[in-house]
């Protein structure tokens, strides 16, 4: 970290707010019922701590420490001090959705950093902004044990159809509307099938499967859907389905190879290196052999001056 | 017939040169003083680890290898004298083969022990015969430095034993230790036809394996750099370019080895002007066969220049190793060659001069071979310390280097110390029957 | 080899790892394991109770007497990690794809790479090139590792097999093994290995530790060590340390049997095959046909501008 003197930081504060105010903000093209999304909930010190860490971890490098004004100067654009007014004037939904989808440079922590972990990122930026006043979401988590997913798979559309209901105690209704993702489980994490679709009226939404997509050896994929629904909240769903290609490929150490181990090296070479070494040691054998003759045979009357 | 009062001078002449004087202890005291100091340099690497010497991850094979390289080189002479020569019945090297035997057993053992010295974890060396890759060029390497070394001790041997027998009937002034010992290995030696059969045939199957093992010994370590994809390494004609080289710096080893025999041990009849002029006509010939290997090894990449062969080329005719680089090719190779082209410069002092010239242009050449390539990897060297971008020998580094080569001359001191460095009984044969070994 | 033998061995090595974790001692998680609180039970005064750190993280309180029953020599524990290093993990074939058009030369890669191999400075399995082909040609930036070859020309001089490559592609360094020839740092192409050429950097703190294949540490003076796409990380299901610690997104991770690969920094997962399609993959030196495990994807429309800085180092591997 560098350090300078507090004009010049001041001065980079007011520079960067303002031109990121007039020419970045319009870029982020935030739809309007992300913008106003809201933390479930209440920011105080110690989110805002919890969010310092995190913050530290991921966003430092670039954002550097809000209010000191050291953000890394060399990018395109330079990264705004995030307690400058720029991004304090934004409300807590653009932030959450700009730290969700990235842009540009900026890369996307939607997958890095769990809903939690960003408005707590958010709670630290705002720790920074005395006139700030949280506006709460009105949304109740215990309602996220209502739902209801099934999922099944169309095998001569290649589709994979996921239904989307609510227990309620006044009966079962469709999930109209809702933000819904399709996802194969893989080694690292969550490969997205298709697209983010949205619901019918019936609570139904359909996703095309590519058909080279990797299974394991009977051609089983693990899926998981996601379902993002403004009152009921996020709501997971995991099966497996034989909906993949069945791989099952050799290991790579499999073959005789020049680089393989002892036991896998090619046979010519074996043969070869085996056949010189007998070679030689059965001319050494031989002269072993003439030595103990030369030793057994000295005669006598043979001998000369 | 053989004149007795004939064969009993040579005898002696022929022995005159085992016993202890103080020429000897001297020069051994001095020898082994100076080994000790090596040897403690090397103590220093062993407790500090391989970062006492100047090489680094990208230079990572330097004086060692560079050394290795030459011992092996330098021992390929054994082959070319006893078992070349020997069987296509070149009469005037008989009385030098031991000389080119003694050397070659000398440098190949020693070459074993440099190459411990290369290693990180010397205290593993077992590994290479318990965990062995038959696909790795090491492993080809030490199986066939290892053969070289028997086969060269066998052929210094066999024709030793009816020198032995004369050694222990005629040094009757000799300790009885060593009277003892000329005893055992004279085999029970009595010149019987029968012996003289299993001897000749003993030899002659020698002589024929030592030409492929050592023609082994050297295009497998020459296959260390031309089995890895780096410009200057990566070319086809790496073996054969490595072996005629071998031949040069071979030859001027044994002729430097002559002149010292031939005035330390007052030997002017036996190692003669002939032989002097013999061995230089043979070094001509094998330099021009590694002068025309030099020409295609930089010829043809030359020609084509591609990105990294220019480099590696820009930087050894024009760059940081130009001065080394020329110096090799014209003090150690083309020169010589013009040189001992006029009779009167094949008289022993002059070509013993010229065979220094050779042998230490050899052994740079071997460093020019080995490091320059390395210097240039096909990315950039980058991120690290300036000294892991250019090499430069430390202190005890050089002091390692030179250990080795110590020990090979201690190792020929002692031999032609304690065996007739000239073959008494072939000397005595060949009087005898002059046309028959002629015929042979 | 079938999914059907994998999963009891990897409940074999959960049991085994729990029983070294009552270790306690310290053979693999060394520093970290705890083995103080020694508490005296009022009505039993005779055992003690120890607190120790399970491979699980968690700090779990039993009867010293049962601790002893479990402790594995350390010997054993090598030779188990040993065994497990070599097989890697049954049916991968782990790939890196490195965006070069995302790098801006931070090197966090190379510093994390640095304190999780316990390496100097002046040693990084990964380090960040200044690169340019020609004068003609920009520069760029670009993070260059062990490639892990399919055709691994550094393996097949190694004359002890102390450097090998295993069945999911990754090839690691026995440090158990190795002679210190070097021969590997000769034949290797991409100058990725690297040499411990004095005492290593924490060989006081790490004198203790078993030592881990998968992980290259203790490392040991006069052995060899590379970039290991940190197969102990890849076993637990994380993402390589320099993967994780980049935070301008360049590197990708992942099993190209799954066709998917992960980035490092926003951890979104994608389709192998596409990214490269997409973005014009290629392999470092594919002319030497050592069949890389590591792709990159090309400097198009730089997201960092190459600094004027760096120009001049970037040019001098041009000139000969």
């Amino acid at each position: 970290m560098y350090k300078k003197n507090i004009g010049l930081k001041l001065t980079t504060i007011i520079l960067g707010s303002l031109l990121a105010i007039n020419v970045a903000a319009q870029n982020w093209n935030i739809p309007a019922d992300q913008s106003a999304k809201n933390s479930s909930f209440p920011f105080n010190a110690s989110t805002a701590k919890e969010g310092e860490a995190i913050f530290t971890k991921n966003c430092v490098s670039c954002h550097g420490n809000p209010g000191k004004g050291n953000s890394l100067k060399s990018l395109s654009p330079i990264p705004p001090d995030l307690a400058g007014a720029v991004t304090q004037h934004r409300t807590d939904g653009d932030i959450f959705y700009i730290i969700s989808t990235g842009r540009v440079i900026m890369p996307s922590f939607k997958d890095v950093l769990t809903d939690q972990d960003r408005w707590k990122v958010i709670s630290y930026i705002r720790s920074f902004n005395k006139d700030y006043v949280q506006v709460l979401s009105k949304f109740d988590s215990g309602k996220s044990k209502l739902v209801k997913i099934t999922m099944e798979f169309d095998a001569k559309t290649n589709q994979i159809k996921v239904l989307v209901k609510a227990n309620e105690t006044t009966g079962v209704v469709s999930l109209k509307n809702d933000e819904v993702e399709l996802f194969a489980k893989r080694y690292f994490g969550k490969l997205q099938i298709d697209k983010t679709n949205r619901t019918d009226a019936n609570g139904l939404v359909v996703f095309s499967f590519p058909k080279d997509l990797p299974g394991d050896k009977n051609g089983n994929v693990d899926l998981i859907v996601s379902v993002n629904d403004d009152s009921y909240g996020e709501v997971q769903y995991q099966k497996v389905f034989k909906v993949g290609v069945p791989t099952n490929k050799p290991s790579l150490t499999e073959k005789r190879a020049i680089w393989n181990v002892l036991a896998k090296a090619p046979v010519w070479l074996i043969l070869t290196y085996l056949f010189c070494v007998f070679l030689v040691l059965s001319v050494f054998g031989y002269i072993v052999y003439n030595l103990f003759k030369l030793n057994k045979s000295s005669d006598i009357k043979n001998l000369k001056s | 017939m053989l004149d007795q009062l004939k064969s009993d001078t040579i005898t002696s002449d022929l022995l005159r040169h085992i016993r202890l004087n103080k020429a000897f202890i001297i020069w051994m005291g001095v020898l082994g003083i100076s080994f000790l100091v090596c040897i403690y340099a090397y103590t220093i690497q062993l407790r500090d680890g391989l970062g006492v010497a100047g090489i680094r991850d990208y230079v990572s094979w330097g004086l060692y290898i560079s050394n290795f390289v030459f011992f092996v080189a330098v021992s390929l002479i054994g082959m070319l004298m006893t078992a070349v020569l020997g069987l296509i019945g070149i009469k005037w090297a008989s009385p030098l083969a031991r000389i080119a035997e003694i050397i070659a057993l000398a440098f190949a053992s020693v070459a074993g022990l440099v190459i411990i010295s290369d290693m990180g974890r010397p205290d593993r060396l077992l590994y290479v015969f318990i965990h062995g890759r038959v696909q790795s060029p090491i492993v080809w390497d030490i199986t066939v430095v290892t053969i070289y070394i028997i086969i060269s001790l066998l052929l210094l041997y066999l024709p030793l034993i009816p020198d032995f027998k004369i050694c222990y009937d005629k040094l009757e002034k000799a300790p009885k230790i060593q009277r003892t010992i000329y005893k055992i290995l004279s085999l029970n030696w009595n010149n019987t036809p029968e012996q003289q059969k299993i001897i000749k045939n003993s030899i002659r199957v020698l002589a024929i394996l030592i030409i492929p093992v050592a023609f082994g010994i050297h295009t497998v370590t020459s296959w260390l750099f031309a089995n890895t994809s780096r410009a200057g390494w990566d070319s086809t004609i790496f073996g054969p370019y490595f072996v005629s080289g071998a031949f040069v710096a071979g030859c001027a080893a044994v002729i430097i080895a002559m002149y010292f025999y031939r005035y330390n041990y007052k030997l002017k009849d036996y190692i003669t002007d002939m032989h002097f002029d013999k061995m230089a006509k043979l070094l001509v010939l094998v330099s021009l066969v590694y002068l025309y290997f030099n020409l295609n090894e930089f010829m043809v990449p030359g020609y084509k220049m591609k990105k990294f062969d220019a480099i590696h080329l820009n930087e050894l005719f024009t760059g940081a190793h130009a001065l080394l680089f020329w110096s090799t090719q014209l003090l150690g190779l083309v020169l010589p060659i013009i040189i001992l082209l006029f009779k009167q410069m094949r008289k022993p002092l002059p070509v013993m001069v010229v065979s220094i010239f050779v042998l230490v242009g050899a052994w740079f050449k071997r460093y020019i071979i080995v490091v320059p390539t390395q210097e240039h990897p096909y990315l950039p060297i980058q991120n690290v310390p300036l000294n892991f971008k250019f090499y430069t020998p430390t202190l005890i580094e050089i002091l390692i280097t030179i250990a080795p080569i110590l020990l090979a001359i201690i190792i020929i001191t002692i031999l032609s110390k304690v065996i007739p460095i000239i073959p008494i009984h072939e000397t005595l044969e060949e009087l005898e029957e002059p046309e028959k070994v002629g015929n042979k | 080899m079938s999914e059907k033998e994998d999963k009891p061995k990897n409940k074999t090595r959960r049991e085994f790892l729990q029983e070294l974790g009552y270790v306690g001692i310290g053979a693999v998680i060394g520093g970290s394991a705890i083995f103080a609180g020694i508490n005296y039970d009022k009505r039993k005064r005779q055992i003690d109770r120890i607190k120790v750190l399970t491979a699980e993280n968690e700090l779990i309180e039993i009867d010293r007497k049962d601790a002893g029953k479990v402790v594995k020599s350390k010997q054993e524990v090598l030779t188990y990690l040993q065994k497990e290093g070599r097989e890697g993990i049954v049916g991968k074939r782990w790939v890196m794809v490195i965006d070069l058009s995302r790098c801006r030369n931070a090197r966090k890669c190379m510093s994390s790479c640095q304190s999780a191999h316990h390496l100097r400075p002046e040693q990084s399995h990964i380090t960040t090139l200044k690169m340019q082909e020609s004068l003609d040609t920009p520069p760029y930036y670009m993070p260059k590792q062990c490639q892990h070859c399919d055709n691994p020309p550094c393996v097949a001089v190694c004359p002890v097999d102390a450097t090998f490559k295993r069945p999911d592609g990754i090839v690691l360094i026995d440090n158990e093994r190795c002679i210190g020839c070097r021969f590997c740092i000769a034949a290797c192409p991409y100058s990725a290995r690297y040499f411990n050429w004095s005492k290593p950097l924490h060989e006081q703190e790490d004198k203790d530790l078993t030592y881990n294949v998968e992980l290259n540490v203790p490392q040991r003076k006069g052995t060899i060590t590379k970039c290991l796409f940190s197969a102990d990380r890849v076993r637990e299901g994380k993402l390589p340390y320099c993967v994780g610690a980049c935070p301008n997104g360049v590197f990708y991770f992942g099993d190209e049997n799954e066709d998917a690969v992960t980035n490092g920094t926003t951890k979104e997962t994608v389709r192998f095959k596409k990214l490269l399609e997409d973005n014009g993959g290629y392999r470092l030196m594919a002319e030497l046909g050592t069949n890389p495990r590591v792709y990159y994807l090309p400097p198009k429309g730089k997201s960092y501008p190459f600094q004027d800085k760096d120009r001049e180092e970037a040019e001098e591997h041009l000139k000969g």
